[in-house]
């Protein structure tokens, strides 16, 4: 999911980049004195997740967590998730420095978009509902991704169809993967750590 | 006390995932070497995949195209070192945004085309000057073919070398460094109150 340098043209860039700086300010402002521990575990994990690497068809995907992390972080997945990819890309040259703001971007939004329909449901009084929401939730997100990558990959010269096609079919494993891992984790942090969630 | 020992076991339980794996996704890379008259490339994902029907351009230092191509089902495409003897730049675009580039200097062009007509004459003309001539053409080549032949292991090294570049030490130090700056986020929003 992460857009290499020198494939986005200049208005995509810095429509990303602009996106990501409000909402990164935006959620700096609004973020609780308490919570930043939260957001640094979080978005150690994102770091570490992109590192998983599932091997599907004729290209390579990995792990990509911005369903969980969007859940329990609502708007601060923002700042969380550019900390863990300027860290990439500057440790792992995966993606880059100039497609920082368009990177954060299509893999936080789902995130945010998680959280306001999720948010409720994982923490609801029935455990069932609770894992099913949970698997939609780490499902959706990196659906959401798929296509916003290929949204930002339409301004070059590939169609959007034909990419959003083999976004979203490598990525296909990695959906499911990553609804169930959702499902586990939300399950642990229930009967475990419920105050994280407030159940 | 439970819960703290369960989240310890899980963290120690990660950290020995992470150092056990030793193929990481994510980045695609393309290595290009000379032989002969030929260029040859090869392109891989960072786990080792190799990266089929992808389009590799070739580029002079002024930016113009020379030639473009697609890899074949072992991730290699090469093509026949163009005149000229500027820099070229090699440029691979995989597929969903993936895209890595690969320089080959002048220096390196000119020393694969051969370098016959700079070769000083003096140490020619002590044997006899007309078949020393043909002869140095010939050993040229032999030289250059057994170079090629030995070197090969030193190319897939390097190549190697540039694969698993991730490791443990980066992995830790990055989440070192992620902590360290929600450490400075606490400080500035701690002293906003």
């Amino acid at each position: 999911m992460h857009i290499s340098e020198g494939i986005l043209s200049a208005p995509v860039l810095v429509t990303g980049a602009a996106l990501t700086a409000t909402a990164v300010g935006y959620s700096l402002k609004k973020m609780e004195h308490k919570e930043v521990p939260k957001v640094a575990i979080l978005s150690s994990v994102f770091f570490v997740a992109s590192l998983i690497h599932v091997p599907v068809g004729p290209s390579s995907v990995h792990l990509i967590l911005n369903g969980i992390i969007g859940v329990l972080l609502g708007w601060s997945a923002f700042p969380a998730i550019l900390v863990a990819l300027a860290l990439q890309g500057v440790l792992f040259q995966f993606g880059g420095i100039t497609t920082l703001g368009v990177n954060t971007f299509n893999m936080a939004l789902p995130a945010i978009i998680c959280f306001y329909l999720f948010n409720r449901g994982v923490r609801s009084k029935n455990n069932f509902i609770a894992l099913i929401l949970a698997f939609v939730c780490g499902f959706l997100a990196v659906l959401l991704s798929g296509i916003m990558v290929a949204a930002a990959l339409v301004f070059t010269r590939e169609s959007f169809i034909q990419v959003a096609k083999l976004v979203l079919i490598a990525h296909l494993p990695v959906m499911i993967l990553e609804g169930v891992l959702t499902v586990f984790c939300i399950g642990f942090l229930r009967k475990v750590r419920p105050e994280i969630l407030n159940v | 006390m439970k819960n703290k020992l369960y989240l310890i076991l899980i963290f120690i339980f990660l950290i020995i995932i992470m150092i056990n794996i030793s193929v990481f996704a994510h980045k695609v890379s393309i290595f290009a070497y000379i032989e002969g008259d030929k260029i040859y490339t090869e392109s891989y994902f960072s786990d080792g995949k190799k990266c089929v029907d992808s389009k590799i351009e070739v580029f002079d230092n002024q930016g113009n195209k020379l030639l473009e191509g697609l890899t074949n089902e072992e991730g290699a495409f090469s093509f026949e070192t163009p005149p000229g003897d500027g820099y070229l730049k090699i440029v691979l675009t995989a597929s969903m945004g993936h895209r890595a580039e690969y320089s080959i200097s002048a220096d390196e062009l000119r020393g694969a085309a051969g370098f016959i007509k700079e070769e000083p004459e003096e140490p020619v003309s002590v044997i006899s000057p007309e078949t020393s001539l043909v002869n140095l053409k010939e050993i040229q080549s032999i030289i250059e073919d057994t170079l090629d032949e030995k070197l090969k292991p030193i190319m897939r090294e390097i190549k190697k070398s540039q694969e698993d570049k991730i490791s443990p030490t980066e992995i830790i130090g990055g989440i070192g460094y992620i902590i360290g700056i929600f450490g400075i986020v606490a400080y500035f929003l701690s002293r906003k109150r």
